[in-house]
């Protein structure tokens, strides 16, 4: 046997017409013998068809009827089909339960949302950081429970690129949550436990505050001192240079703990800046007729300006952006170099840009020049001054003020520093005025 | 067939706008949560910059009930809801109401810290004030909680707190008299003092008020000026119909 069964029923079929047309032939009434051939048939088919739908129905694993002769390959095929279904459904449900068992062994927390923001599901670890009830809680709008208004406005925003960390439910916790959307409008909700990270972090910042504070009153003393001897007459000559030199070296102690100072007031700060419009071209105004003024400086500075544009944030943060770019690009170009300062506005915002023809910074060295007393060259930036934290201020105030920086450069050729400021921190003048150069 | 389509797209509808409105007391929740938080961060820390800006922010909460209060206006006249969908509506209507409340509260508390901060701050830093704050955060916290769950046991747990809180300030303004009696020239700064304890416990029957309404809108019982036997008699008989 074996075969389509198309083929077996055409065979026997052909083998019972021979048959009856034989017996038809030799006994007589041909016709009687072909009507009953065709009864037989069909009361067969519909025979055998009950049976197997009765089988079907019932849902037996194996009956005692598997069927037999032209029915038995159907029934073999379905037998195997469902033994087929009830191993996948096996590993499926096995698969399902690991990975049950492995989110729920997770430290992080999940929460799966759908597309109203409800709660589909949740593991253990979502439940206790959240305070949540993993038995009841499903079908909850996630934010009828976890009801802290910046992570309402997080979800709300719609760009999940970024964590939020926000206080937990527990007193004293702080989580760090981020939004994955997946799939069919889907959201997975990723909660962390970062408690331990905050307060080191914490640890670390007052610990700089308040050692550059301490330092402050001795650099004081020091300098004031030596102020004094400077201005002695009586001073022997050999000692002229060295105080002089001292005087220069506390100055720039002096900086560096004012950076620091800065900086961590920076960090420190957890909301935003704040929104007094900040007249920018005023200030860059002001910054290039003080840069014009230095003894050494590049040969040319310009200075092009959209006098309407104006950004709302805290004037002496944005000042301190400004003035340390522009120092940074005075201090790496030649004499017979150029900087160029512009500052404009597009749909995206307004931008700041400083370019110059300076000594440029190696394309592998960017994405580190903004960390804290980070030197592409530090022979050479000790010597032209500056404390090594000018572009980590630069970083930490454009930040606060929701902006970025984009450094592009080439060794040898200089660099351009480019500040974004977001749209809804831009101004504009409403009165137009004429632009003075 | 184009009917039982159309009633039922009303109802989705209908249902929609609750959750949303729900969604909305929940979220003025959390900013009222986060403004009383604040300030009583801003008393115990002696931030005053933190204490003005909780009362400056308060404009924020009476702009989310004033919202919230004309969309339950709405869903009165447009829906004529009934049964567990009136019950809602009013026991929302009620809630907001308590939440502002207890917004105005926090934002007194903020004034009263940026005041304190400017004064000689005591040995025990306010630690009074700092487990009566935490006890009042936490009914308000359990109290929205017990709402967004509609949950009558977790309320009932909730007002029982409520006699914690009014103990501890029982205990505060004890205290605070005796400083007055001991100390004259504390006096303006053990006042304040006591009104912060005060607006706190205000907060405390302001939540207990909140559990009052779930209570309400789950049971169909009103249980205010009741004690607490009674309320569990009513939850517990009312959990098994």
């Amino acid at each position: 046997m074996g075969g389509s069964i198309a083929s077996v029923l055409a065979w026997r079929l052909a083998a019972l017409t021979a048959v009856t047309v034989t017996l038809g032939w030799v006994v007589g009434g041909m016709l009687w013998w072909l009507l009953g051939l065709a009864v037989f048939t069909i009361v067969y088919f519909v025979v055998s068809i009950q049976t197997l739908e009765q089988w079907l129905r019932t849902g037996k694993r194996r009956s005692a009827a598997t069927g037999t002769g032209v029915f038995a390959p159907i029934y073999s095929d379905i037998i195997q089909l469902k033994q087929r279904a009830r191993r996948r459904k096996k590993r499926f449900h096995r698969l399902l339960r690991e990975v049950r068992e492995s989110t729920g062994a997770m430290h992080d927390g999940g929460v799966i949302l759908n597309a109203d923001l409800e709660i589909i599901w949740l593991n253990e670890a979502a439940g206790r950081l959240l305070a949540l009830d993993v038995a009841r809680d499903q079908g909850q709008h996630i934010t009828n429970l976890v009801r802290y208004p910046a992570f309402v406005a997080y979800l709300e925003r719609q760009q999940y690129a970024e964590k939020l960390q926000m206080p937990g439910p527990t007193r004293g916790t702080h989580l760090s949550v981020q939004l994955i959307p997946y799939g069919n409008e889907q959201k997975l909700l990723i909660v962390q436990d970062v408690t331990r990270q905050v307060r080191l972090e914490n640890m670390r910042r007052d610990f700089v505050a308040n050692a550059s504070h301490e330092l402050r009153s001795p650099l004081t003393v020091v300098g004031g001192y030596l102020e004094g001897l400077a201005d002695d007459r009586e001073l022997p000559g050999a000692w002229q240079e060295p105080v002089v030199e001292m005087q220069r070296q506390v100055r720039r102690m002096n900086s560096i703990v004012h950076d620091l100072i800065t900086l961590s007031r920076l960090e420190a700060a957890e909301r935003e800046a704040g929104d007094d419009p900040v007249d920018v071209p005023a200030m860059l105004g002001l910054l290039q007729r003080e840069a014009l003024t230095r003894a050494t400086r590049p040969q040319h500075i310009e200075l092009q300006v959209d006098d309407d544009v104006l950004v709302s944030g805290e004037e002496q943060e944005l000042h301190s952006v400004f003035s340390n770019l522009l120092n940074n690009a005075l201090r790496f170009t030649p004499e017979e170099g150029h900087v160029a300062c512009r500052w404009w506005h597009d749909d995206t915002g307004a931008h700041f840009s400083i370019a110059d023809t300076g000594i440029g910074i190696p394309e592998e060295l960017i994405p580190r020049i903004t960390e804290r007393f980070f030197r592409v060259d530090s022979g050479r930036a000790r010597e032209v001054g500056g404390t090594g934290l000018g572009l980590a201020i630069v970083k930490h105030a454009l930040l606060r003020h929701g902006g970025q920086l984009e450094i592009v450069s080439a060794p040898g050729h200089g660099s351009t520093f480019t500040c974004h400021f977001p749209l809804e921190r831009s101004l504009f003048r409403k009165v137009a005025q004429t632009s003075s150069a | 067939m184009d009917a039982a389509d159309l009633s039922q797209h009303i109802s989705k509808r209908f249902n929609e706008e609750l959750e949303r409105l729900r969604n909305g007391v929940l979220s003025m929740g959390g900013l009222v949560e986060s403004q009383l938080e604040s300030a009583v961060q801003a008393v115990v820390v002696g931030d005053s910059e933190l204490g003005l800006r909780v009362a400056r922010d308060d404009y924020k909460v009476n702009r989310m009930e004033v919202t919230i209060d004309e969309a339950c206006s709405r869903i009165l006249a447009t829906r004529q809801p009934a049964a567990s969908d009136l019950r809602l509506i009013v026991a929302i209507i009620k809630t907001i109401t308590d939440l502002e409340r207890i917004g105005d509260e926090a934002e007194k508390i903020g004034f009263l810290a940026s005041r304190l901060a400017s004064m000689e701050r005591p040995s025990d830093r306010y630690r009074e004030l700092k487990t009566l704050g935490d006890h009042v955060q936490l009914m308000v916290h359990n109290s929205l909680d017990a709402f967004a769950r509609l949950d009558a046991k977790a309320a009932l747990a909730t007002v029982k707190l409520d006699d914690q809180v009014d103990d501890e300030y029982d205990s505060i303004t004890r205290q605070c008299i005796t400083f007055m009696m001991e100390d004259p020239r504390t006096i303006s700064r053990v006042m304040n003092v006591t009104w912060v304890a005060r607006a706190l416990e205000r907060i405390g029957d302001h939540a207990k008020n909140i559990c009052e309404y779930v209570i309400y809108m789950v049971h169909g019982k009103d249980v205010r000026h009741t004690d607490s036997e009674a309320i569990e008699r009513e939850v517990i008989k009312g959990g098994k119909p």
